[in-house]
């Protein structure tokens, strides 16, 4: 709401086409609460914490075979996690991997849907630190289980690739090296951040401007009709966001299940 | 490293000698950085179409293999992205 108030009081709405902070990154800042170290952002995150227990604790505390409502809508993504994601990718051994992945989905897809829910507006995800953290912890995943299942010989196959004739195998080693080790997490956590942040610098500027414009009309006049475009705009980005948000959950989801099925078989 | 820093010093005060280019490089750096990923993410979603009309069986498959694909092109665009705000 902070955001909301500034951007109203410092509008050049004569001169400029669009309301925007002369630092886009102002839009991801919180201050504290007095006292404490606690901002915005951190409520958020265990907010979604409890929502992803609450979900599956309310949904599996008294199982049945023929489910309640609330029960067939949480079964149909925990079974799509497990059935097209963990074992569809790894293989019938991805199953020991299933919590994981599912524990992951629903942390995304709850952090990514607060960009749209009313009142909140704010996904936890563009604060780079979350992306980051659950790249890293998929980062240890598939090393750990590639070392535990294959043994040394997990870091010679990337380094020292059979399949490639043996003039070329140190360039596609060193290549191999870097992007299995540090590029994949690297994107991993990237790509998550970066879509959320687009998202919500869109929404913000365009949503906030339209509102200006939109009630700045009596002053500039026709300029102020711009307004009804911005805000149509923001609205159809809206929509969009919705998609972006399930599809970069699914996508972090299903990275994690493809790395970890290449340290699982690392022949392919 | 300084040759680049010194054509980029050049070409930003050239701009604005000529009279009314205002903005940063980072604008036209994150233009150049997204055409590559346009034209691959159309790659990979025409030919994941033309796939499935020729065996619509395997759609399935196919629409998952797209979307690894288009997230692998689509990663290169969004670190341009965050360039652009580092820049």
């Amino acid at each position: 709401m902070d955001h909301v108030i500034l951007a109203v009081e410092n509008c050049d709405y004569v001169n400029e086409p669009v309301c925007a902070p002369e630092d886009v990154s102002e839009l991801f800042v919180f201050p504290n609460f007095p006292g404490t170290n606690i901002n915005r952002v951190v409520i958020l995150t265990f907010l979604a914490m409890l929502i992803v227990m609450a979900l599956l604790y309310f949904a599996y505390r008294k199982p049945r075979l023929v489910p309640t409502k609330f029960q067939a809508i949480m079964d149909s993504l925990t079974s799509f996690v497990k059935d097209e994601v963990a074992i569809g990718i790894i293989g019938p051994e991805g199953v020991k991997y299933f919590p994981y992945l599912l524990s992951v989905f629903m942390f995304v897809l709850v952090g990514n849907l607060f960009e749209i829910t009313p009142f909140i507006n704010f996904p936890i995800t563009s604060r780079m630190a979350i992306p980051a953290f659950l790249a890293i912890v998929t980062w240890f995943l598939f090393v750990f289980v590639g070392f535990a299942k294959n043994g040394f010989g997990y870091f010679l196959d990337v380094v020292w690739p059979k399949t490639v004739p043996i003039a070329m195998r140190p360039l596609v080693g060193i290549i191999e090296f870097f992007s299995v080790y540090f590029i994949r997490p690297f994107s991993l956590a990237v790509r998550l951040f970066a879509n959320m942040v687009a998202g919500h610098v869109m929404l913000s500027l365009l949503l906030v401007t339209g509102l200006v414009f939109i009630t700045a009309i009596p002053e500039i006049g026709v300029k102020g009709v711009f307004g009804f475009a911005w805000f149509g705009l923001g609205l159809a980005i809206f929509v969009f966001e919705m998609m972006v948000a399930v599809l970069q959950a699914y996508i972090f989801t299903l990275l994690s299940a493809v790395y970890i099925q290449t340290s699982v078989h690392p022949e392919h | 490293m300084d040759a680049v820093l010194a054509v980029v010093n050049a070409v930003t005060v050239l701009a604005q000698e000529a009279g009314g280019i205002t903005g940063s490089l980072n604008v036209v750096g994150y233009g150049l950085a997204a055409i590559g990923p346009g034209i691959g993410v159309g790659i990979v979603a025409g030919n994941t179409v033309q796939a499935m009309a020729r065996q619509p069986e395997v759609a399935g498959m196919l629409r998952t293999t797209m979307f690894l694909g288009i997230a692998f092109t689509e990663a290169l665009a969004l670190i341009g992205f965050v360039l652009f705000f580092l820049g």
